[in-house]
């Protein structure tokens, strides 16, 4: 029975590759897009690639193929996007901010910039969130920043490692009250997270789709989030905002092409990501894959980096000597 | 625990589809297991998208089957070629390959494979039984005792070095060393990384594991290949192990069924470590230690029970807490959420069902892993009858489809040749590599916790003191540096003296 619905499946979907291109106009530039992915399959570039590619091949009408070239949190496969590819919109890339710009703000050997591309469209935005194990004695947010008042420097904060979305939000928060924290690396937010469980850190500063789960079970508390405006998901968490912090961070992954790719191929990925925005059945898978969806799109995406670049830029070149210290 | 959820787990599993798929899954993961640099991990991330279609209990049969698979693959290669299939079964070289140079390919194979079967069925058990208890334990793990557990497996090294314990503290220094190429963890700037963007992320060990290992080898088969004597392996003798020799080696089995459970359970510790642990400790107990390294089967028991039993310790933390316990985990993790279940602590309540499918997926994968494997072993026959120069090339044709297959990097390819021609002249110095792998793969662990615990304790070393886990970790290992020096045995010789006047 299982096999018979699967070999439909199949049936159904083979016919709808051989339907799409005489029902929907043809992407200009090339019968293939290929898609250099900086990260190891599976990973969180990887999950957005598998949401959004199979909508857009419907819209565009050609194949998407997946190239993963990981290593150095990206850089060579943005390197490889911005240096060595054909600027003919044949070739695109996942691009994870603010990784983007804090890889070759925080080292010279990276030499790529954001000037060297054609910025697409933004798709999902993990916000930023600080979590405490459930037995701490942080209930608010403020009793966090009380102790850490008391006794600078040694509230220990969790971050997903140097250069991530949640260091920067750290030193952020840390500049706007004046506080300092104990900055504990780690590879990746989910050892951040757990460690906060196990209660080794004090608090870890995370994202969302990382502990959601662990919120509603009842093994971390969560004491702020990074938005713009109290999250539909976790109501009765404030945000920083609200606190008179302006810090909204997260972790945000779009798809830029390389810079002077032909103008028609550059309107015509706008244009499906734009009709992706207005796209229910996609929306609702997004949410299925607690994927928090935050389209924007061309100029708009591009200016997101350029206010990204500036802030991180002027965050790194004041912290950069306690660091590396 | 639920029962009524276990047996809808179980269920859920005895369909004539699932089970065929379990039993695809695993010979698909014997294949990859056996082919040098693919990895389960990588396996498994492959055949996530194809599983997006399927009903969540088919698609975790048949990655949990998979993960089963490729854990006893890894050993196939290692044992007929001295090439590791995957990096758990690099300990499994040590003494599979002495074993099929001696005509002993069959035994050796057959141990593996049951080796395998029990310590993969012992953390099925384990997993079904104890996950919601010992994933509580799995949060007492933060970086101070992680720092522990790299130093006992460092002090490992002391007793894997053959021959010479200096040369094998070398190999081992030089292992460390390199492992420390990469970004620095806490201040984000490359070290020895000469601008070198591909450098970044450090050295990927799998790329030194398969050129270390392999290179060597495929060189030292052309040097000899003119001669008219075949090096290369044969199964000749009979591959299902006499009731005897099980016997014999359930207690070695059992050790390293727990200690591959243990070390699944921590997170950051895989089949790689795990397997290095059980070598070591098989060794520790032995009564004739001298035959270890010349083709003793307790050491390809011990490893290979090993890591079949991390694929259920890993899956613990995953199932009891959403923590994934290694890296193939982490994707399955990825699985559970593309099906719309998100990791915590509420697997196993509120999406019971799909848990204990995937619990009882991997117990039968484990069955399913014995039949196939008895099956496809044999046919491995046919790769060991081409002539050595012809296998030499083989083999270093996929040291470089593997090696590239990692990262899709040519640099890697380069780097995995630099390694095996090093390798090469380490073993013409009489330096043993494995070692030197130990160094590589415990070196990155050690550092990162140490820092973190460092951090933690505000820059004091009495935070190592202060967690009651690590201070028995580190005990254990203080003892086993000891046990190699001359101290020990003066010690241990003044003891039975004593003893035998009283």
């Amino acid at each position: 029975m299982k096999m018979k619905i699967l070999a439909v499946s199949i049936i159904a979907s083979v016919s709808a590759v051989m339907a799409s291109p005489m029902v929907l106009a043809d992407y200009s530039a090339s019968n293939e897009i290929k898609v250099l992915q900086g990260f190891k399959p599976g990973g969180g570039s990887d999950t957005l690639a598998q949401l959004t590619q199979p909508y857009l091949k419907e819209l565009l009408g050609v194949d998407f193929v997946n190239e993963y070239i990981p290593g150095a949190t990206g850089a060579i496969a943005w390197t490889r996007l911005t240096k060595q590819s054909p600027k003919d919109g044949g070739t695109i890339s996942i691009t994870n901010t603010p990784m983007l710009m804090t890889n070759y703000i925080m080292n010279d050997s990276i030499t790529y910039s954001i000037d060297e591309l054609t910025p697409i469209a933004n798709v999902v935005t993990d916000p930023g969130i600080i979590v405490v194990p459930s037995d701490s004695p942080y209930q608010t947010v403020e009793d966090l920043f009380q102790a850490a008042e008391e006794n600078p420097g040694t509230v220990t904060i969790g971050n997903s490692g140097v250069g991530g979305d949640d260091f920067f939000s750290t030193i952020i928060v840390e500049q706007a009250t004046g506080l300092a924290f104990k900055k504990v690396p780690f590879q990746g937010d989910g050892p951040s997270a757990t460690a906060a469980m196990g209660g080794k850190i004090d608090a870890s500063f995370n994202n969302l789709g990382n502990v959601y789960g662990h919120i509603q079970s009842g093994s971390l508390r969560a004491l702020a989030v990074f938005t713009k405006e109290r999250l539909e998901m976790l109501p009765d968490v404030p945000t920083l905002r609200e606190k008179d912090i302006d810090v909204v961070a997260g972790s945000s992954r779009g798809y830029s092409a390389p810079a002077g790719i032909p103008d028609e191929a550059r309107q015509e990925l706008i244009a499906a990501f734009e009709t992706l925005k207005q796209d229910q059945e996609f929306q609702a898978v997004a949410r299925e894959r607690a994927l928090n969806l935050d389209i924007v799109t061309g100029d708009d995406y591009q200016q997101m980096m350029k206010d990204m670049e500036d802030q991180y830029g002027v965050i790194w070149n004041e912290v950069k000597e306690e660091v590396s210290g | 625990m639920d029962t009524s959820l276990v047996l809808t787990g179980l269920s859920n599993v005895v369909t004539l589809t699932n089970i065929s798929l379990i039993l695809g899954g695993t010979l698909l993961g014997l294949f990859v297991g056996a082919m040098p640099g693919l990895s389960a991990t990588m396996a498994l991330a492959l055949l996530l998208p194809l599983t997006f279609s399927m009903d969540p209990a088919t698609g975790l049969s048949m990655l949990a089957s998979l993960y089963v698979g490729a854990s006893y693959g890894g050993s196939i290669a290692a044992i007929l070629l001295r090439t590791p299939g995957t990096p758990a079964a690099a300990a499994t070289v040590l003494d599979g390959f002495p074993l099929s140079q001696q005509g002993h390919a069959g035994k050796a194979l057959g141990i593996s494979l049951f080796a395998s079967f029990f310590g993969g069925l012992m953390s099925g058990v384990a997993l079904l039984t104890a996950a919601p208890l010992l994933g509580v334990m799995v949060l007492k793990f933060g970086p101070v005792e992680l720092f522990a557990i790299a130093v006992l497996g460092i002090t490992i090294i002391g007793s894997l070095s053959q021959g010479s314990v200096i040369s094998g503290l070398l190999s081992g220094a030089l292992g460390l060393l390199v492992s420390t190429i990469g970004m620095d963890l806490t201040t984000g700037t490359p070290r020895m990384a000469f601008g070198n963007i591909n450098l970044f992320s450090g050295i990927e060990f799998t790329v030194a594991l398969i050129g270390l290992f392999s290179i060597p080898q495929a060189l030292t088969l052309i040097e000899h290949s003119h001669g008219a004597g075949k090096v290369a392996s044969k199964i000749t003798d009979r591959l299902i192990p006499r009731f005897r020799e099980i016997t014999q080696l359930m207690p070695n089995i059992l050790r390293s069924g727990c200690i591959g459970i243990a070390t699944g359970l921590i997170p950051g510790t895989g089949g790689d470590t795990a397997s290095w642990f059980a070598y070591n400790e098989s060794k520790r107990f032995a009564k004739d230690k001298s035959r270890y390294g010349k083709g003793e089967i307790a050491g390809v028991a011990a490893p290979e029970a090993a890591n079949n039993a991390v694929v259920g310790g890993a899956l613990i933390p995953t199932i009891a807490l959403g923590i994934p316990g290694s890296s193939s985990t982490a994707i399955l993790l990825g699985a559970l959420m593309v099906q719309g279940i998100l990791p915590g602590p509420n697997l196993l309540t509120d999406y019971g069902d799909v848990t204990y499918t995937l619990i009882w997926a991997v117990i039968f994968a484990n069955v399913g892993l014995l039949l196939v494997g008895l099956l496809f072993t044999k046919a491995c026959v046919s790769v060991t009858k081409v002539p050595d120069a012809f296998v030499a090339c083989a083999i270093i044709t996929l040291c470089i489809i593997g090696a590239f297959a990692i990262n899709n990097s040519l640099f890697e390819v380069g780097l995995m040749l630099g390694f095996g021609l090093f390798g090469y002249w380490l073993n013409k110095a009489g330096v043993s590599p494995a070692p030197m792998v130990i160094g590589l793969i415990l070196g990155p662990v050690m550092e990162t916790s140490f820092q973190q615990s460092m951090l933690i304790g505000n820059d004091s070393y009495t935070v190592f003191l202060e967690s009651p886990i690590a201070v028995v970790l580190l005990c254990i290992a203080a003892l086993s540096v000891l046990q190699a020096t001359p101290i020990f045995r003066w010690v241990q010789v003044s003891c039975r003296r004593r003893i035998k006047q009283s």
